[in-house]
C-alpha cells in the first residue's frame, strides 16, 4: 500500500472538516487550524512519493506544521516502506512532547496521540482510534499550558483542542484504508 | 508607509535572486532555492565541520551575509519574520554535511527552536552527524537564574564568527560545540528601540511609542520591551544599559570586553558611532577595556530605529578567532586590538 491513497483521503477529509476545525481553533487560538492543514495536505497530495509529509511541513509552516508533520512522516514511512507503525508513532509522540514541551493533560494533540500509542502497543489500530477519541474528548475541560490557547480566556476551558481532533482524523483515515 | 516590493509572495525569493547575483562568496544549493551555501574556498565536509543557521527573513544582512570562508557554510532562509520549516532546514543540512559533522546554530525563539531541533532529529534519522546549539544572550528576556530561557539577540554574532574561524582551522565537532557553549556563557545583550519597524507584509508599524519614550529590551521581531525610559542625552541611556549588562554578568576591573553595537535598520552610523564612544567611556569608568568592536546594522528589523549593546569577555583564543580574517558578503574585518598585560 502506498501513502498516496492515505494523503488523498486525508486531504478530502480535512477539506470537508475545514470550517469545523477553523471554528474549534477560533475558540482557543487564531482560527486557522483547518486552513493550515488543508494548505499542507494539498501540497502533500501533489508531492512525489516519499516526500509527501515533508511537503506538508513546508506548506503548512510554523511550529505546528512541523509537529503534525512528524506524525505524518511516521505514517508515510509505514505505508511506503512497511516500517513499524507503533514505534514510528511512539517516536513522533516523544519528539512532539520534547520539542513542544508538552505532556498529557496540557490540552494539545498529545492528549489524543499518547493514549493511542499506548493502546497500539497492546492492541491494534482500532484500539488506538478508540483511545485517541477518548483522549480528544478529555481535552474539553482542560486548561491549555502551551501554544496560543494558553493566552485565551481560561486557557480554552470548555473547548475541545483542534490539534487532538486532527490526530483522531489521521488515525481514522488510516483505519479506513484497509 | 511606502515599501519597495513586488509582492508579499515573491519578496523573499526576489531578495535572494539579488543576493546570490551580487556576491560571489555564495550560491543557492541544488537541494533548495531557499538554501544559501558557500561558493568559494569550500573545504571538504568530510574534513571540516560545517556550520549552519536557519532564520526568518527581514533581518538582513544576518545571517546569509555571514556565509563564506571563515564563517558559515549555509543559511536556510525562511519567510518574513518566520522560522524556516524543519524539512527546509533538513535540506540545508543535507546540502553541506559530511563525515566531520555539522552544527546547526539556532538563535533561540520558539519556532526556530522547534523547527531547528526537529530538523536535527530528522537528519540524525538519516545518519547525518549534526548537533543543534541554541544561542541566547538577551538579558531582558529572563533573569540570570534562567539564562536558558533567554532569546537570541545580536550577541550571537560572536558565536558565528568565533566558531566559523575555529571550524576553518580544523577543530572537531565536539571541540566546536564546547567552544560555542563557552562563548555563549560570556555574552550579554540589551536592546533599546526608539521607533517602530514596518512589517513588509502588512505595511503597518510594529508598535507605537510616544515621542519622548524609548523601549528597553526590544525583541528583533517587534516584541514589546521590558521597560520604558524617557528620551535624554544618549550617554545617560548608554550608562543605564551598560550598568544593567555588567550587573547581569560582571567583568572584573582590569578586564576586557569585545563590543557589538548593532543598529536595527533605521539608526544611522552617526548615532551608532556616538553610542560606541559612550560605551567605551562607560566601560573605562568600570575599569574595563572595550576592544575590537563591531559597529553597524547587522541584525535588523526593517527600518526600526534603535540599537543593542552586546558585551563578551573573551579568552585569548576567542579574541584571536573574533579578529581572524573572513570572506563573506557582510561580516566586517574586526580590528585586532593588541592585548596588554591586564592583571
Amino acid at each position: 500500500m502506498s501513502a498516496d491513497r492515505f494523503f488523498t483521503a486525508l486531504h478530502r477529509k480535512f477539506t470537508n472538516n475545514l470550517a469545523h476545525l477553523n471554528a474549534l481553533d477560533a475558540a482557543v487560538g487564531d482560527g486557522d487550524h483547518g486552513s493550515t492543514m488543508v494548505r499542507g495536505l494539498a501540497k502533500a497530495v501533489a508531492a512525489d512519493e516519499g516526500k509527501r509529509a515533508k511537503a506538508f511541513m513546508r506548506a503548512s509552516g510554523g511550529a505546528s506544521g512541523t509537529l503534525f508533520g512528524l506524525i505524518l512522516i511516521a505514517i508515510e514511512t509505514y505505508l511506503d516502506s512497511a516500517a513499524d507503525l507503533t514505534s514510528g508513532l511512539a517516536t513522533a509522540c516523544d519528539r512532539i512532547c520534547d520539542l513542544g514541551e508538552v505532556k498529557v493533560g496540557d490540552k494539545s494533540m498529545i492528549d489524543a496521540l499518547a493514549p493511542a500509542v499506548t493502546a497500539m502497543k497492546s492492541g491494534d489500530l482500532a484500539a488506538a482510534i478508540s483511545a485517541a477519541r477518548a483522549g480528544r474528548d478529555s481535552t474539553q475541560p482542560l486548561v491549555a499550558r502551551r501554544g496560543r490557547a494558553q493566552y485565551v480566556e481560561q486557557g480554552g476551558k470548555g473547548h475541545i483542542d483542534p490539534g487532538a481532533v486532527s490526530v483522531v482524523i489521521f488515525l481514522e483515515t488510516l483505519g479506513e484504508l484497509d | 508607509m511606502k515599501k519597495l516590493f513586488n509582492s508579499a509572495e515573491t519578496m523573499v525569493d526576489d531578495m535572494l535572486d539579488g543576493f546570490v547575483s551580487a556576491y560571489p562568496q555564495v550560491t543557492r544549493a541544488e537541494t533548495d532555492p531557499r538554501v544559501i551555501i558557500r561558493q568559494r574556498n569550500v573545504k571538504n565536509p568530510d574534513e571540516k565541520v560545517t556550520l549552519l543557521i536557519g532564520n526568518g527573513s527581514g533581518h538582513e544582512p544576518i545571517a546569509m551575509g555571514f556565509v563564506g570562508q571563515g564563517m558559515l557554510d549555509t543559511n536556510v532562509v525562511g519567510d518574513v519574520f518566520a522560522a524556516p520549516s524543519a524539512d527546509l532546514i533538513l535540506d540545508g543540512i543535507t546540502a553541506v554535511s559530511g563525515a566531520a559533522g555539522s552544527i546547526l546554530l539556532i538563535s533561540q525563539h520558539s519556532g526556530d527552536m522547534i523547527n531547528g531541533r526537529a530538523a536535527t532529529m530528522m537528519a540524525q534519522d538519516e545518519g547525518i552527524n549534526v548537533l543543534a546549539l541554541p544561542m541566547y544572550d538577551d538579558i531582558s528576556a529572563a533573569p540570570p537564574t534562567r539564562k536558558k530561557d533567554r532569546r537570541g539577540a545580536p550577541g550571537t554574532m560572536f558565536i558565528y564568527k568565533i566558531l566559523g574561524a575555529a571550524a576553518e582551522e580544523g577543530k572537531s565537532q565536539v571541540e566546536l560545540f564546547e567552544l560555542g557553549e563557552a562563548v555563549r556563557d560570556r555574552i550579554v545583550t540589551l536592546a533599546a528601540a526608539v521607533s517602530p519597524g514596518v512589517s513588509p507584509l502588512t505595511g503597518l508599524p510594529m508598535f507605537s511609542l510616544p515621542e519622548d519614550e524609548i523601549f528597553l529590551g526590544m525583541g528583533v521581531h517587534g516584541e514589546p520591551g521590558v521597560g520604558r525610559v524617557k528620551v535624554g542625552p544618549v550617554n545617560e541611556l548608554v550608562d543605564l544599559m551598560v550598568d544593567k549588562l555588567l550587573v547581569d554578568r560582571p567583568i572584573p576591573k582590569g578586564g576586557r570586553a569585545c563590543v557589538i553595537i548593532n543598529g536595527m535598520g533605521g539608526t544611522t552610523m552617526m548615532e551608532l558611532l556616538t553610542i560606541w564612544a559612550e560605551t567605551e567611556t562607560k566601560l573605562a569608568r568600570h575599569g574595563i577595556r572595550a576592544i575590537s568592536p563591531m559597529i553597524g546594522s547587522y541584525v535588523t528589523t526593517q527600518e526600526m530605529g534603535g540599537f543593542s549593546i552586546s558585551l563578551m569577555e573573551p579568552t585569548d583564543d576567542m579574541l584571536n578567532y573574533w579578529c581572524a580574517p573572513s570572506d563573506t558578503p557582510a561580516f566586517p574585518q574586526i580590528n585586532y586590538t593588541k592585548m596588554e598585560q591586564t592583571s
